[in-house]
């Protein structure tokens, strides 16, 4: 299994692209690519080619669901895992994500301390499977 | 500097732009809020641009911290989408919605009373009053000043008003409101609603007087959400302890709940749960720490799993059980065992309930909720004085003490009171004692009101009762205690008509870093008290003869 080191985030509002920008960085030691919709995610990744997806579900135009169909169609994103990130804690909708394709959720609000070890973790499980 | 406090002052910086940004969300949210309210915008387009920004604030106000501001925020999302889900909105409903939006900023301030505090379980019934602000709505001008004058004397600020309209404009700095239902014209409904700050928030304290002494009349009270029912003439130190208890439940600190489980995952998902609806939680995932955690935390409920690697919950629950402290906490299993026989023998070792994984959030919620609150009713009623909420006898005595070996070892004063109040017997002869109750439990809350949050107190016998004051001078003592004797004796009591003054008569003792005689210390502060017995009593003794 690889180190994970490539983040890219894909999230409109800025506070939350900040904070877990620092969070993924300082704790993580991850090289973080913040865009903020999912067109400019779409756009950036197969240069960035990413390891990880943190993607945000509810964004104006492309939402997230919409974003992660588009994504699977890209080469570079074959075998890397997407995590979505909600304000919406219900199991349900957590688990038709999972059917969606989603590796993980992390529910908003999250804790910027931990952020780093559920990434973490999400990852570690995605590749034990 | 480690990651983590990089992070932390990363943090720090980006909450200060956060809340900058905030205030500006908040204000154009207030304003679309006041284009709904004024009728100017009721196309369901607006209402869409509006949930979209509620469920931004929803997600990033609580990863700053705002979990009062995100959890509200979340309430209203889920109630507008509702009215978009069945289009057309309600109107009346669009309107208190939009009405809670434009007081969503008063929720800004709540930020630190949310975010985890260190421990302080016995700190929690030393709330001083000075910061609290009470309305009396009196219109009985003779009433008005003697209330006014006897809620100052317990340290509280008071604002008068003449009429409930006139009160409505200066809800946001109040904490509690007492209302003359004789003054001016009010409705029940309005006051109710008034009062929530929020549809699900707990509304200010709400005391009521009355001369109509009827059932409608205490129903129409508590309808209108009232914590107290008093009827002229107002027995002024039951109306205070009334109002000092509504403060006790209205912000004791929020439930404290240890998540025991190796599966971090799950435990996330737990605490994220727990954390919205206002408690606090920690995990802990190394059952080599877990004593060390119950000590720092003192956790009101713990989450257990039930099989982890080299312990099975029941073990580590028996563990726990060990402690005489924590005998009084409730251990609640997280299972997927559904063999009820199984069940009960983890049980019967220790533990207090279960709950089957999969588990729906709200069942959650309930089961802790519920256990939490009785343990923290059980272990309140457990080491306080029933009467006046104080500590008991032998607790009190355990507090000196430890004062006295913090004292010692910081080299710091400590100086403690003996108090006693004068002719008791009397007063419960001539009046019955139901009031004289009532002066035991006005005594105890001025005392709680006038002595500082490290000070200790509590009721050593009948109508004595004894302060351990750290950090405190004999000189500085005597002042404080006798500037507490002159705001008792000037309370008037009230029985069948009669109005009645008390007063009490206090012993001082201190030990100092020049000289400890700490072991006789309380008996001491007993000879001071005769002392002042002897010498006419209402008065403040702390030399010897």
């Amino acid at each position: 299994m690889n180190k994970l080191e490539r983040i890219i985030h894909i999230e409109d509002d800025l506070s939350i692209q900040e904070v877990a920008r620092v969070a993924l960085e300082i704790v993580g030691g991850f090289t973080v690519k913040s865009c903020d919709s999912g067109a400019q995610g779409l756009a950036e990744t197969p240069a960035f080619n990413p390891q990880l997806v943190l993607l945000d579900v509810m964004m104006p135009g492309m939402d997230g669901p919409q974003t992660l169909t588009e994504l699977q169609k890209l080469p570079c994103m074959a075998n890397v895992p997407v995590v979505f990130m909600t304000a919406k804690a219900q199991t349900q909708e957590v688990s038709a994500y999972h059917q969606l394709g989603a590796a993980g959720v992390i529910i908003k609000p999250f804790d910027p301390m931990t952020l780093s070890e559920q990434i973490t973790e999400i990852w570690n499980t995605w590749h034990e499977q | 500097m480690s990651n983590k406090d990089q992070l932390s002052s990363q943090l720090a910086e980006l909450e200060s732009r956060f809340r900058d940004r905030l205030r500006a969300e908040l204000a154009e949210m207030a304003d679309a809020a006041k284009q709904v309210l004024q009728g100017e915008s009721n196309d369901p387009r607006s209402h869409l641009v509006l949930r979209d920004r509620l469920h931004k604030l929803a997600g990033s106000a609580g990863t700053f911290g705002y979990n009062t501001l995100g959890s509200a925020c979340r309430e209203l999302e889920v109630q507008l989408q509702q009215q978009i889900d069945k289009p057309p909105a309600d109107e009346t409903l669009m309107r208190r919605l939009a009405e809670h939006i434009i007081q969503l900023d008063s929720l800004l301030i709540d930020k630190h009373e949310t975010l985890p505090q260190a421990p302080s379980m016995s700190d929690e019934s030393h709330i001083p009053n000075a910061d609290r602000h009470i309305a009396l709505v009196v219109g009985e001008q003779e009433l008005a000043q003697q209330m006014s004058q006897t809620l100052t004397s317990f340290g509280y600020q008071i604002s008068q008003f003449s009429e409930p309209a006139e009160l409505f404009e200066s809800l946001d700095s109040l904490d509690a409101v007492i209302i003359d239902t004789s003054t001016g014209e009010w409705n029940a409904q309005e006051l109710t609603e008034k009062l929530r700050s929020t549809p699900d928030s707990e509304p200010l304290p709400l005391l009521v007087i009355s001369s109509d002494d009827s059932f409608n009349s205490r129903l129409a009270s508590v309808r209108a959400g009232a914590r107290g029912f008093f009827t002229k003439p107002v027995d002024l130190p039951s109306l205070e302890s009334r109002l000092e208890r509504s403060f006790t439940n209205h912000q004791a600190g929020p439930f404290r709940v240890l998540i025991i489980d190796d599966d971090t995952e799950l435990a996330a998902r737990y605490a994220l749960i727990l954390t919205s609806a206002g408690m606090l939680v920690e995990s802990e995932f190394d059952p080599e720490l877990l004593l060390e955690k119950m000590h720092a935390f003192g956790p009101d409920v713990v989450l257990m799993d039930i099989n982890m690697p080299d312990f099975s919950g029941p073990e580590l629950a028996q563990v726990i059980r060990l402690n005489d402290d924590w005998l009084r906490v409730p251990i609640i299993y997280l299972s997927a065992e559904t063999n009820a026989e199984r069940q009960m023998s983890a049980l019967l070792k220790a533990g207090d309930d279960f709950i089957t994984k999969p588990i729906s959030d709200s069942a959650l919620l309930t089961t802790v909720y519920a256990r939490a609150q009785r343990a923290r009713m059980v272990s309140d009623a457990l080491s306080r004085d029933s009467l006046t909420g104080l500590l008991k006898h032998a607790d009190i005595k355990d507090q000196l003490d430890i004062e006295i070996g913090r004292a010692q070892r910081s080299q710091q004063p400590v100086s403690i009171a003996m108090i006693d109040i004068d002719h008791f017997k009397s007063v419960n002869d001539q009046y019955g004692h139901p009031v004289g109750d009532n002066v035991i439990r006005a005594l105890s809350n001025l005392l709680r009101q006038r002595l500082r949050k490290i000070d200790r107190l509590g009721r050593y016998g009948g109508e004595e009762f004894l302060a351990v004051l750290p950090n405190c001078s004999i000189e500085d003592a005597q002042q404080i205690l006798d500037e507490i004797r002159a705001a008792f004796a000037a309370l008037n009591f009230s029985a069948d008509e009669h109005n009645f003054n008390c007063t009490f008569s206090t012993g001082i003792s201190a030990c100092t870093a020049d000289d400890w005689p700490s072991d006789g210390l309380l008996d001491l502060a007993d000879r001071r008290l005769y002392q002042a017995k002897k010498g006419g009593r209402n008065q403040v003794c702390s030399e010897s003869e």
